[in-house]
């Protein structure tokens, strides 16, 4: 393992810094918790922007097809389309 | 929707403002007798390119416990935030803790809606600072914005509509709402207006040469424009019937609203005054008022030379020999202009006055202090001036393209 933080903690910064969460801390997010409607409560402008965030840091690109709900369910399923990725 | 086809009695019950002279309507009426002007230096952006630096910049304040919702300041714009803000301090003014089980509904003005936010986005993104430009920055974009957000806040079910028509729309709002409240349509109007200070409008005003390098002086000989404000004002509208049954006093009645066309001019008002003049008839036709009942006038009073010339035009054709003798205040000279929000905070301002029975006066100012000998109005200086027993009051709003609007407001005594 490197010493770069892990994908999933990498996404989770990404998730509180980009989409203005305040009082939110990276750590209290859960892997496997929704983002959208329940859970972090997060809506589709949220998403664009995530995905924004996601493909600089990354240095991958998005499909809109790949946005579906699979993919940006929780950080857990969006860590390993980026892992694939990488 | 249930139209009941009745004309009902329309009663002001709650009030809520965010302007210049603070978040909330104690520190803006206590301004206002004060005659203090919130024009000042301001920071809600850099100003050093443009011809002018003054605005009454409404900062931060309490924001009475709502900035504790994770959705304030993440979901709403600063205009969403000064107009849920000042319709939550109208409700609860108004005693209605919850709007669900009601028949409301939300009637707003706004010129620019999230148009700062949404230049603060382009300011990043155009330079290619893609992690400080914020999608999120552009979705209170659209003028309808700020109506939308205080239906979200307060589950507004019923007719939602915002009206954009430059400095007339928070007042056609108004009169949107009173149709509404009149005819069943709705027994709860939230209706008022917002607008946050934007480069847009604070640039475009000074290309047009109708901005004032100093205070905005309404009226005053040697006036050279406009004053830059923001905020809203929110006006909870109810039949009079349905407030007094629970027991509550209203604060005035909406007597009647009018507008007019100009059909002049893009920007100029026609200096004959005829259009404000029709809107000011149509509105004392609409409450069954005399021109000879009303005790006061809140001017549109811009300041710039064209509008207050016209206007006085206008109050000489509709008041006849007394246009020089009625009571005139220009609130403008103390909030600058809310643009969108400026007819809906003069409303609120009228209805404070009425209630008080004393009408705020405008500063004295360095520069030019006496009023135009061409257009001699009766102009409250320095101090509030006492107006016991008034009846009623106009507000005009007197728009670019000609748009113009006046409402009347009467004092509510228990008879």
């Amino acid at each position: 393992m490197s010493e770069a933080p892990a994908v999933p903690n990498r996404i989770k910064r990404l998730i509180v810094e980009s989409l203005h969460l305040e009082g939110m801390k990276p750590e209290m997010i859960e892997d496997e918790a929704p983002l959208f409607g329940e859970g972090l409560g997060l809506d589709s402008v949220d998403a664009l922007e995530l995905v924004v965030a996601l493909e600089k840091e990354f240095g991958i690109k998005i499909k809109s097809q790949e946005l579906g709900r699979e993919v940006f369910s929780s950080v857990s399923s969006l860590s390993e389309f980026i892992e694939a990725r990488t | 929707m249930n139209h009941k086809a009745v004309s009902r009695r329309v009663a002001v019950s709650g009030v809520g403002a965010v302007s210049g002279l603070g978040w909330g309507i104690g520190p803006l009426w206590e301004g206002l007798r004060a005659g203090r002007t919130a024009i000042r230096p301001f920071e809600r952006f850099d100003n050093t390119a443009h011809r002018t630096h003054l605005a009454a910049e409404a900062a931060d304040g309490d924001s009475n416990g709502l900035a504790s919702d994770p959705r304030w300041r993440r979901l709403l714009s600063l205009a969403d935030r000064f107009a849920v803000f000042a319709a939550a301090e109208a409700l609860a003014m108004a005693g209605l803790a919850s709007l669900e089980d009601s028949e409301a509904g939300v009637f707003f003005g706004s010129s620019t809606g999230g148009m700062f936010e949404s230049e603060r986005f382009f300011n990043e993104f155009l330079r290619g600072r893609w992690r400080s430009a914020k999608l999120r920055d552009l979705a209170s974009q659209q003028v309808n914005a700020p109506g939308d957000a205080v239906a979200r806040w307060f589950g507004v079910s019923g007719p939602v509509r915002t009206i954009s028509s430059a400095c007339s729309s928070g007042a056609l709002a108004l009169g949107a709402a009173l149709d509404a409240v009149r005819s069943g349509e709705v027994d709860v109007a939230v209706a008022g207006g917002s607008d946050s200070l934007c480069q847009l409008t604070y640039a475009g005003f000074n290309a047009l040469r109708s901005v004032d390098e100093g205070p905005c002086r309404p009226f005053r000989a040697g006036r050279e424009g406009m004053s830059f404000g923001e905020g809203s004002a929110v006006l909870v509208l109810e039949p009079l019937e349905r407030v007094l049954a629970r027991g509550a006093e209203p604060l005035a009645e909406f007597a009647g609203a009018g507008s007019a066309c100009d059909a002049h001019h893009m920007t100029a008002p026609d200096p004959s005054g005829a259009g404000a003049a029709a809107a000011m008839e149509a509105a004392l036709l609409d409450a069954g008022l005399p021109a000879g009942e009303v005790g006061f006038v809140n001017a549109h009073g811009t300041g710039t030379p064209l509008n207050d010339a016209a206007e006085w035009r206008a109050l000489q054709r509709v008041f006849g020999e007394r246009a020089g003798e009625i009571p005139l205040t220009a609130t403008k000279a103390l909030l600058g202009h809310l643009l969108g929000s400026s007819g809906s905070i003069e409303a609120v301002a009228t209805v404070l006055c009425l209630r008080h029975e004393e009408l705020h006066p405008v500063p004295t100012c360095s520069a030019g202090a006496a009023v135009d000998p061409e257009l001699p109005v009766s102009l409250v200086l320095d101090r509030p001036l006492p107006l016991p027993g008034v009846k009623a009051a106009v507000s005009t709003s007197l728009a670019f393209g000609g748009s113009n609007a006046a409402l009347v407001f009467s004092r509510w005594k228990d008879s």
